[in-house]
C-alpha cells in the first residue's frame, strides 16, 4: 500500500517534469534563449568589458562573481565544518594526537631528491596556472589544488614539519579563509569606490583596476585553495 | 613537402611507434608478469619510454613552438617521476616483508622477513 | 572519429563506474575511481572544456584519492 501511494507520487511528480522538459529547446540547439542573449554578448565583449583575455575566467569572476562569492563561501565553510567533525572530542588546536612512534619505512634518498627537484617546478607550475588563467584555461581553482597537492607529497615524503613552514602557523587561519577575504575586500572595494558591491570600474581607461582586481582574486583562491587542501590532509591524519 | 619536413615527420613516426611498442610490451608484462616487483618494472617501463618517447616524437612533429618546449618539458617530468614511484612502490612492497618471485624449483633468494 | 573516441570513453566511463561499485576492495575501488576521473577528465577536454578539465584532474583524480586512500588507512580496507 505504502509502496504504491510513493510509485503513484512519483508517477505524480515526474508528470510536470517530463511535460516542462517537452518544452526546452532540444539539447545543443543554436537557437535557444540561452545561446542568442547572453552567451555572444559574453563572447564578444567579454575580453574587452570584464578584464581578462579568458572568457571563462570573465564569467567565473566577473559576470557571475556573486555566485563564485557564495561558492567560495561554501567551501570554505565545509572546511570549518570537516574540521570541526574531525578535532571533535580532541584537546589542542591542530597538533596531531601522537608523533608517529617508529616509521616503518622511511622514504629512500632517491624519493626525498627527487621531490625537492621538483618541489620547485611544481610551485611555478602552480603559480603559472593561477596567473595564466586570464589568457587561458586555468586559474585560482586549479592552480591551488596543484599546490596542495605539493603540499601533500611534501608531508608524505618529507615530512609534515617541512610541509607547515609553508603555512606559519600564525597566518595559517588567514591563508585558509584567503578566498573569501579577497573576494569580500574586492566586493567592498567596488562598494566603495563605483557603489555597488562587486562592482568593476566600467570606464575603459581603468582596464588595467578590472585586470588586477580579477589577478588578486585569482590568486586569494589560490592560496585559500591549497591551504585547505592541505588542511583537511593534515587533520585526517594523512601524515601517519 | 620539403626534404626537412619530410624527414621531420618520419622521425616524430618513429618515435611515436616506439612509444606505442613500449606501451604494448609494459601492457602484456602487466599482464602476464609472476609477481609484483615485476609487474611494477613493466609499468614503469611503459610510462618513462612508451609516454617518452610518444611525447618527443609530438614535439618534433610540432617544431620549433611553445607548445613543443612544453611537450619537452612533459617528457622530462615523466622520465624523472615514474622511475622514482615505481622504485617507492617496490622499495615500501619489499620492505613490507613480500620475497620475490623465484622459479619454482630453485632455491628462493630470500625468504619474506 | 571524433565520435568514435566519444564512445569509447563513455564505455571506459561507464566501465569504471560498474567496477567501483562491484569492488569490495575499498583501495582497488578507491584507485578504479581515479581512473574514472581520468576518463571523465579527458571527456571535458574533448568536449571544449579545458578549465573543467583540468579541475577534474586536479581534484578528481589527485586530491580526492589522496583522502579516500588516508580515510582507507585509518580505518578497514575490506567491505563487508
Amino acid at each position: 500500500m505504502k509502496r504504491a501511494l510513493t510509485i503513484a507520487m512519483l508517477v505524480l511528480l515526474a508528470m510536470p517534469l517530463l511535460y516542462a522538459m517537452s518544452q526546452l529547446p532540444p539539447h545543443g540547439s543554436a537557437t535557444s534563449p540561452a545561446y542568442t542573449h547572453i552567451s555572444p554578448r559574453y563572447l564578444e565583449r567579454g575580453p574587452e568589458e570584464a578584464g581578462a583575455e579568458n572568457v571563462v575566467t570573465d564569467v567565473i569572476l566577473n559576470y557571475r562573481g556573486f555566485d563564485t562569492n557564495g561558492e567560495v563561501t561554501v567551501i570554505f565553510t565545509s572546511l570549518a565544518a570537516v574540521l570541526a567533525v574531525l578535532l571533535a572530542g580532541r584537546k589542542g588546536d591542530e597538533r596531531p594526537v601522537r608523533e608517529p612512534a617508529a616509521e616503518p619505512s622511511p622514504p629512500s634518498v632517491v624519493v626525498r631528491f627527487v621531490v625537492r627537484l621538483l618541489g620547485p617546478f611544481v610551485t611555478m607550475f602552480a603559480v603559472y596556472v593561477i596567473i595564466n588563467g586570464h589568457v587561458s584555461p586555468g586559474g585560482g581553482f586549479q592552480g591551488g589544488t596543484v599546490f596542495g597537492a605539493l603540499v601533500i607529497l611534501i608531508t608524505v615524503v618529507l615530512g609534515r614539519s617541512v610541509a607547515e613552514k609553508l603555512q606559519p602557523l600564525g597566518v595559517r587561519r588567514i591563508l585558509q579563509a584567503a578566498a573569501p577575504l579577497t573576494f569580500v575586500a574586492v566586493g567592498v572595494l567596488g562598494l566603495a569606490l563605483f557603489g555597488d558591491y562587486l562592482a568593476f570600474p566600467r570606464d575603459e581607461a581603468l582596464a588595467w583596476v578590472r585586470t588586477s582586481w580579477l589577478m588578486v582574486i585569482e590568486i586569494g583562491i589560490g592560496v585559500g585553495g591549497a591551504a585547505i587542501i592541505s588542511a583537511i590532509f593534515w587533520q585526517m591524519g594523512g601524515d601517519r | 613537402m620539403s626534404a626537412f619536413e619530410a624527414l621531420t615527420n618520419a622521425l616524430a613516426a618513429v618515435l611515436c611507434v616506439v612509444g606505442a611498442f613500449f606501451f604494448f610490451v609494459g601492457t602484456v608484462g602487466i599482464l602476464r608478469l609472476p609477481d609484483f616487483y615485476s609487474r611494477t618494472h613493466a609499468a614503469t617501463k611503459c610510462d618513462t619510454v612508451g609516454a617518452g618517447s610518444v611525447l618527443l616524437g609530438l614535439a618534433v612533429l610540432e617544431g620549433f613552438t611553445p607548445a613543443a618546449l612544453k611537450l619537452i618539458a612533459l617528457a622530462a617530468l615523466v622520465l624523472v617521476s615514474s622511475p622514482t614511484a615505481g622504485h617507492a612502490l617496490a622499495r615500501a612492497v619489499y620492505r613490507g616483508g613480500m620475497a620475490p618471485w623465484t622459479r619454482p624449483g630453485h632455491r628462493s633468494g630470500g625468504e619474506p622477513k | 572519429m571524433s565520435e568514435l573516441f566519444d564512445l569509447v570513453l563513455i564505455a571506459l566511463l561507464i566501465a569504471c563506474a560498474l567496477a567501483v561499485i562491484r569492488t569490495k576492495d575499498l583501495l582497488g575501488a578507491a584507485i578504479i575511481f581515479s581512473t574514472y576521473s581520468l576518463v571523465l577528465c579527458l571527456m571535458w577536454q574533448h568536449r571544449g572544456a579545458p578549465d573543467v578539465a583540468m579541475t577534474e584532474a586536479a581534484v578528481g583524480a589527485g586530491v580526492t584519492t589522496v583522502l579516500f586512500l588516508v580515510a582507507i588507512g585509518r580505518t578497514v580496507r575490506r567491505e563487508k
